[in-house]
């Protein structure tokens, strides 16, 4: 009796099938990763207050103007928060992203008590840099739990302008 | 007449199958309903400067569709018509090209970074991209596909496969901002985002040429092949747009350059057959296997496979780049060269893998099938014939001898006679696997071709 011929195909069939239980793999830690930080059922209907978004003074920390959207490159600006609306026993804090996604200002992480002295969260100009970049910009007050965000209470989004 | 209806496919088709030409046809509908749907609810709802372009560019989109259309039917014509259907086809694509080049400036750029600007990054990426396609058809040593159909995969990646995913990555992205938490949660839903959308959309390329194109898409190789023409095609436009982009936001601060030559080294250098061009050839290499496989069943499951383990590798890329941070050092050019090899370097090893045992298994049938046709001794291949044609550095040595002896015309006379001979062989070696659908009269018009060029060349 003779064995069926070898079929180099079939090696390459299972080599890639192979591949892919890596590949399952990764996607499996994926999803796992994106259910770590961003935990189902974690929806408190907890809602924080943004005031607003203005134009801001580094030199003497005080906010100006009315609640904007958009700011020029050269404008400085801040989120203002009021933290009472918060629930006194979760921890918070509040931070700014830029378009590229790197913290460009922040406060917390604390109880709404402890971050009463900080209503005013400016965004910094990054290192070396002389002015804001252009883009979008995310700010969001979260929930944290276990010193992990879990949840967004508030999201404001405003444009820097390129011009 | 030529035609006989007593001719039997080597593996006919069953009745209840659709042909393949029909779910080609499917599948390009659809592609074309996704790209107006896309362009039109993108100008409706998220009225951003790339959606008009998407809107705009349905233009361009439409001289694809329409000269991939004339291209594919330029092979079931006479020689005589072909050359003037792949001329028009190729003017079309051409036409597009420009086009949608023309509507990036245009649209996209001109208001922050210029005309110029963009210029000059798309002539900075031309000759890197040239190079890599020029590259990944010398990988298919012993029979190399018609640059056309290269060409073809490629537009399919720099126009229509970027005009596809527009719409579902900004939709993707405007949701996730709206509701997610900012950090690895929201990376990981972008990287979702990207490696399903950008996959999918690169992928149809591939499956599209398999469908349609069958007699040049003949193995692993050709996959990998067709498919990184298609990642290179993405690559392009993509680093366009990021270079042009950056330079936007950076030129204020006076890094504009330095920003955009970072992107053009990451991505038309670094990242040139790291990136794209490794994912959709993982794909091109799942179908490329699927076109060797001979029950339906596996034939899915290596297509399926492929795409899955393209948009995990562009995932993993795109979710975990975050946390190989590049300081701003000396010691940062080291790490982003590490980082690279690191997190990208296994999936290309993977197509490597795939594309060596790929060219060891056509170069041993095509051996054989060769040394089988001699034995007949149709004429078409001779014994001598059989250890020349089996080696890549001895038919360019015969050549080169030809080029000596009686000029370019004698090389270009052996090297047309060569291909057939190859194409002889690789026809037999599809027949003898049972995976061809052409009838036996196909393969007896390849030996009279032969046994012609082998007339001319001897003249």
């Amino acid at each position: 009796m003779r064995a069926a011929p070898h079929d180099p195909v079939r090696t390459l069939y299972r080599t890639l099938l192979v591949f892919d239980v890596v590949a399952i793999l990764i996607l499996a830690v994926g999803l796992a990763e994106f259910l770590y930080f961003e935990p189902p059922g974690q929806t408190t209907g907890v809602k924080a207050t943004i005031v607003g978004v203005f134009q801001y003074d580094p030199a003497t920390h005080i906010t100006s103007g009315p609640d904007r959207r958009t700011f020029a490159r050269t404008e400085e600006f801040a989120a203002v928060v009021d933290w009472s609306t918060l629930p006194q026993n979760i921890a918070v804090d509040a931070r700014w992203y830029d378009s590229f996604e790197a913290i460009v200002g922040k406060v917390g992480p604390g109880t709404p008590v402890q971050l009463t002295a900080q209503t005013i969260i400016p965004v910094g100009v990054p290192a070396g840099l002389q002015h804001n970049l252009p883009g979008q910009y995310v700010f969001v007050i979260e929930r944290l739990e276990n010193g992990v965000p879990v949840e967004v209470l508030a999201r404001r989004i405003v444009v820097v302008e390129r011009t | 007449m030529s035609a006989n209806p007593t001719l039997r496919a080597a593996n006919p088709r069953p009745s209840s199958r659709p042909s393949r030409y029909g779910v080609a046809i499917a599948i390009a509908v659809v592609v074309v309903i996704v790209l107006v749907a896309s362009s039109i609810l993108d100008y409706v709802y998220l009225d951003t400067i790339p959606s008009r372009a998407a809107l705009y560019g349905l233009l361009a989109v439409a001289l694809v569709a329409l000269g991939t259309f004339i291209g594919v039917r330029a092979f079931d014509r006479d020689p005589a018509d072909r050359r003037r259907h792949l001329i028009r086809a190729g003017v079309l694509l051409g036409l597009a090209v420009l086009l949608w080049l023309l509507l990036i400036d245009v649209f996209v750029f001109t208001n922050s970074a210029g005309p110029t600007v963009a210029t000059i990054s798309a002539l900075a990426c031309l000759p890197t991209t040239a190079f890599g396609l020029f590259v990944v058809r010398r990988l298919d040593r012993n029979e190399k596909e018609p640059w056309r159909l290269v060409l073809v995969a490629f537009a399919w990646g720099a126009i229509v496969a970027t005009s596809m995913v527009i719409w579902g990555e900004s939709l993707w992205g405007a949701i996730a901002e709206r509701t997610l938490v900012p950090g690895p949660g929201l990376d990981a839903s972008n990287a979702f985002s990207a490696g399903l959308l950008e996959e999918l959309a690169k992928g149809i390329a591939v499956l599209l040429l398999f469908l349609v194109m069958r007699n040049e898409f003949d193995d692993v190789v050709d996959g990998i092949v067709y498919g990184a023409a298609v990642g290179l095609g993405f690559n392009f436009m993509e680093s366009i747009a990021y270079m042009t982009n950056l330079y936007a936001i950076f030129s204020p601060e006076g890094a504009g350059g330095y920003a955009a030559g970072f992107q053009w080294y990451a991505r038309q250098v670094l990242g040139l057959f790291f990136g794209h061009a490794t994912y959709t050839a993982l794909i091109g290499a799942g179908i490329g296997i699927a076109r060797q496989l001979p029950g339906r069943r596996e034939k899915v499951i290596a297509i399926a496979s492929g795409f899955l383990v393209a948009i995990a590798a562009h995932f993993s890329w795109d979710a975990w780049l975050a946390f190989f941070p590049v300081e701003g050092s000396v010691l940062g050019l080291v790490e982003i060269h590490l980082r690279t090899l690191i997190m990208t370097g296994p999936f290309t090893a993977a197509v490597v893998a795939l594309l060596l045992s790929g060219i060891q298994i056509e170069a041993r049938a095509l051996a054989d099938q060769l040394r089988k046709e001699a034995a007949e001794g149709s004429g078409a291949i001779l014994p001598p014939d059989v250890d020349v044609l089996s080696s890549p550095w001895r038919r360019l040595t015969e050549r080169m001898r030809a080029l000596g002896k009686g000029g370019l015309r004698a090389y270009l006379a052996l090297a047309r006679l060569q291909t057939a001979q190859l194409d002889l062989a690789m026809e037999r070696w599809h027949r003898e696997r049972n995976e061809i659908e052409d009838p036996l009269e196909a393969e007896h018009e390849l030996r009279r071709r032969v046994i012609e060029l082998r007339r001319q060349a001897a003249a």
